[in-house]
């Protein structure tokens, strides 16, 4: 486990006596023993992390798409919105989560704004594309045997647009494991709280363990959220769309 | 490491949905980030001026302090950048020039691994086993950033149509000179827009220097929130989104300059 | 008898008919803004019931747009047009299309629905029950030789260019509209699955007759298929409306000229059936290779050229019933004027 961070990633460089020690006082056991004492709470924060990513992607999965399809045929609205989202996933999470601490405090609630406000350019823009992308032909076929705007907007565009939306959807959960993270700092829930942990007992026996713990949790949950993704895109895909 | 890989930023979004048509004028609509950005940091200026700062905010709200941490900042992110540009795009090249599909399996493998790692860890946990400050910052950033130039190296060179390749081949060009003058100039605006998102990201994670002492404009809004001083709180937030918009912008720009005419 | 003087009453008689209905398209123009000129001007036109129609014309000539305005894809700018003498522009328009037939070059199959789904779909927005679906995606498939078995459950990209051009005729006639609108249904696809598709199509046509619209810009397909065709030059001017075999003989001007090119005796023969010609007794000196009493003049003189006899030999279901020379099919090709004419009037 120790290898994420090791000699092969800093060759020969500034290896202190300091490193060398952190190094040799970590070992399996210990990491072990640290996991099993703490068992409950990884689960709890990782259930926390969870539900707050699931709960944001959810959100912005909702508002994102309908904000595609309202402006999916109006250019200056289009323009608009996307330039928006692509300016707000600009600004560094940091930022914005001190920004709207003075309004929405610590905690949840901030976190999830956050989340969204992110999550909503990969959202957004994959649902302008995915409906732009049906091919001409089939709007047309689908036009001259009498199918209403709506109809087919409903029972052909989103259908075919579908594999594009889930991708988008699956980039913005992506984003939001590892932003959740940092939401820690302002107490926001999930698995952040060990990463911080660790820099805060730095130079503790634990501070190793809290952060390696806090590290390797996202990197699970975030794969293994996102071939749930790749799942659930696949059943609700028709088979039609496989390339 | 999380982040999306080949988003377009404000500015592509603004180039690629034009072609100047009804509406704002093509120039206006270059340069809107640009005023967004001069609006809002005037608009802060205005409104700090106008507030009664107390002694530790002045200590922090005052041209000395906030350029220091700006500099500490732009320092960080760019020669990060410039450091992964020089790393990432020679292995992005091996990579696709490997005919091993194992390693391309491991590359892969890492890759999705990487995407999924927050950045914070990242640099907490080099923090941790090695030092904090301003180098382990700035290796944290070319860990973060490496990715999704060499993704969008790997991308763009595989996107470049093989019938032109052969072409060149059959001109008579040798491998390195196809790559020089064909495949790299074809693959630009895919690897360019990998580096534009690297500059970003790097910005982004240098917010999060602060927390190793590795200084920046984190440094602020920390301070801010711990001693609970909103306006430093939000000059600092302001600061980095700005800086961090702008820079995307100059990014943009440069991308549109180094594109080969054509494409 | 359903009341023609509400909307639903008009698409409800419309959907009564089987057999085809008549189309008449009363000075028809359409304008787009800001262009000098209109892409149709004052198109008129009547379609008697059952015939098919062929648009000719070369790329840019507004004989889509013309076939877009019967279903109001296009709106038309002025003019009328009314279909079994009822006007379709006070009509719904996704009513309407629901009851018109359309098969547009690149198909426009839904790629995620299946094909027996595809065919389904104007059925479906019919109110038609699902045993009645069935039962005619079935029918269908069978009649553009596509086994249901094999092809009902498939996707569209699981099929040929030229199979899925079939299914596209076969969504179109699922609701057994009585008029058909087709714009270069066989454009995309090869030679060889054109000519087989066309040929396809006129039988299922002579079973059917429905009243059709067939756009191209393949003069030879036009000969082949239409009842009458209508020669369009720029802005939808009918330059000639007639039969085939008319059009060859007469062209009305140097215009209509360019389009059969070369050799219009040989495709005026083409049209023309053995049968038709003056066929004296058989000659026991003709050569072996003989021709049959169905097939085209073309193909009598093809013979002859080919064995230089100066007579072959005509069949009939396999026996020898006389023998034709080139003077009878030349004076077949004189007699496709007033006499013909004067028969038909």
């Amino acid at each position: 486990m120790a290898t994420k961070a090791t000699v092969s990633l800093i060759p020969g460089t500034g290896l202190n006596d300091e490193t060398g020690a952190l190094l040799t006082g970590f070992n399996w056991e210990d990491l072990m023993a640290f996991l099993t004492r703490r068992a409950d709470d990884i689960l709890e924060l990782t259930r926390d992390h969870l539900v707050v990513v699931v709960v944001s992607v959810v959100l912005a999965a909702i508002i994102g798409i309908g904000l595609g399809i309202l402006v999916r045929n109006r250019r200056i609205a289009r323009t608009t919105v996307l330039t928006a989202a692509a300016v707000a996933i600009t600004i560094p999470s940091l930022a914005l989560l001190a920004l709207l601490s003075p309004v929405l405090g610590l905690g949840w609630l901030p976190t999830v704004v956050a989340l969204v406000f992110y999550s909503l350019l990969p959202v957004v823009r994959n649902t302008v594309v995915g409906l732009r992308e049906v091919p001409v032909s089939v709007l047309e076929s689908a036009r001259g045997m009498g199918l209403g705007p709506t109809r087919i907007l409903f029972t052909v565009q989103l259908p075919i647009a579908w594999p594009v939306i889930m991708t988008g959807i699956r980039v913005a959960a992506q984003l939001t494991v590892g932003i959740a993270a940092i939401a820690a700092y302002v107490a926001g829930p999930g698995l952040g709280e060990y990463i911080f942990k660790g820099l805060s007992s730095l130079g503790s026996k634990n501070a190793l363990n809290y952060a390696l713990t806090g590290t390797v949790a996202v990197i699970i949950l975030a794969l293994v959220l996102d071939g749930i993704l790749v799942l659930v895109a696949r059943l609700t895909t028709s088979r039609g769309l496989r390339a | 490491m999380t982040g999306p890989q080949v988003v377009p930023s404000a500015t592509t979004m603004l180039r690629t949905q034009s072609a100047p048509r009804r509406g704002m004028p093509v120039l206006l609509r270059r340069l809107m980030p640009l005023i967004v950005v001069a609006v809002v940091l005037v608009l802060t200026y205005v409104w700090v001026s106008s507030l009664d700062l107390d002694s530790i905010e002045q200590r922090t709200l005052n041209a000395d302090y906030i350029t220091a941490r700006i500099g500490e900042h732009l320092v960080l992110s760019i020669i990060a950048s410039v450091l992964v540009a020089v790393l990432a795009i020679p292995a992005g090249i091996a990579v696709s020039r490997s005919r091993s599909k194992v390693f391309r399996g491991v590359v892969i493998g890492i890759a999705n691994i990487g995407q999924a790692t927050p950045a914070i860890g990242v640099v907490i946990l080099l923090a941790i086993v090695w030092q904090t400050g301003f180098t382990t910052a700035l290796l944290a950033l070319v860990i973060y950033s490496f990715l999704p130039v060499l993704q969008n190296t790997i991308a763009g060179l595989a996107q470049v149509d093989p019938s032109i390749r052969e072409s060149a081949r059959g001109m008579g060009m040798t491998p390195s000179q196809v790559l020089r003058r064909v495949e790299l100039p074809l693959a630009s605006p895919v690897i360019l827009a990998g580096l534009r998102t690297a500059l970003v990201f790097a910005v982004g994670v240098a917010t999060v220097a602060t927390f190793i002492n590795a200084g920046g404009l984190g440094d602020m809004i920390i301070n801010g929130l711990k001693l609970q001083r909103y306006p430093v709180l939000v000059v600092g937030a302001i600061l980095v989104a700005s800086i961090a918009v702008l820079i995307d912008w100059a990014a943009g720009v440069v991308e549109d300059i180094v594109r080969p005419k054509g494409l | 008898m359903p009341d023609i003087t509400t909307n639903t009453g008009v698409l409800t008689s419309l959907a009564a008919q089987q057999g085809g209905v008549d189309i008449v398209l009363d000075h028809i123009t359409k304008q787009y803004p800001g262009q000098q000129r209109p892409a149709v001007e004052d198109f008129s036109m009547r379609v008697e019931p059952g015939e098919l129609i062929m648009f000719v014309g070369p790329s840019g000539c507004g004989k889509t747009t013309t076939m877009k305005m019967i279903n109001r894809i296009i709106e038309p700018t002025s003019g009328s047009i009314r279909i079994n003498g009822d006007d379709v522009l006070s009509l719904d328009g996704n009513e309407l299309r629901r009851h018109i037939g359309y098969v547009i070059q690149q198909i426009g199959l839904f790629p995620h629905f299946t094909i027996a789904e595809n065919i389904a779909i104007v059925p479906k927005l019919l109110g038609w029950s699902k045993a009645r679906i069935a039962e005619r995606v079935d029918e269908l498939l069978r009649t553009v030789q596509l086994d249901p078995g094999t092809f009902a459950q498939r996707y569209p990209r699981q099929l040929s260019g030229g199979q899925q051009q079939r299914v596209g005729v076969a969504r179109a006639l699922a609701a057994d509209p009585p008029v058909m609108l087709m714009d270069e249904p066989f454009g995309a696809t090869d030679p060889i699955t054109r000519e087989k598709l066309q040929a396809e199509f006129l039988r299922i046509q002579a079973d059917i007759g429905k009243t059709i619209i067939f756009v191209t810009h393949d003069f030879e397909e036009a000969i082949r298929m239409g009842d009458r065709i209508a020669v369009l030059s720029d802005r939808s001017q009918i330059e000639q409306f007639d039969t085939p075999a008319r059009i060859l003989a007469e062209p009305a001007n140097d215009y209509v000229r360019s389009f059969i090119g070369e050799g219009a005796a040989l495709k005026r023969l083409a049209l023309i059936p053995v049968t038709d010609a003056r066929i004296g007794s058989a000659d026991a000196a003709a050569p072996a290779v003989t021709v049959d009493e169905h097939s085209s003049l073309r193909e009598a003189l093809d013979t002859l050229v080919l064995t230089g006899a100066a007579r072959v030999n005509v069949t009939r279901a396999g026996a020898v019933v006389g023998s034709i020379d080139q003077a009878a099919i030349s004076a077949a090709l004189g007699s496709e004027g007033p006499a013909r004419r004067a028969e038909e009037a």
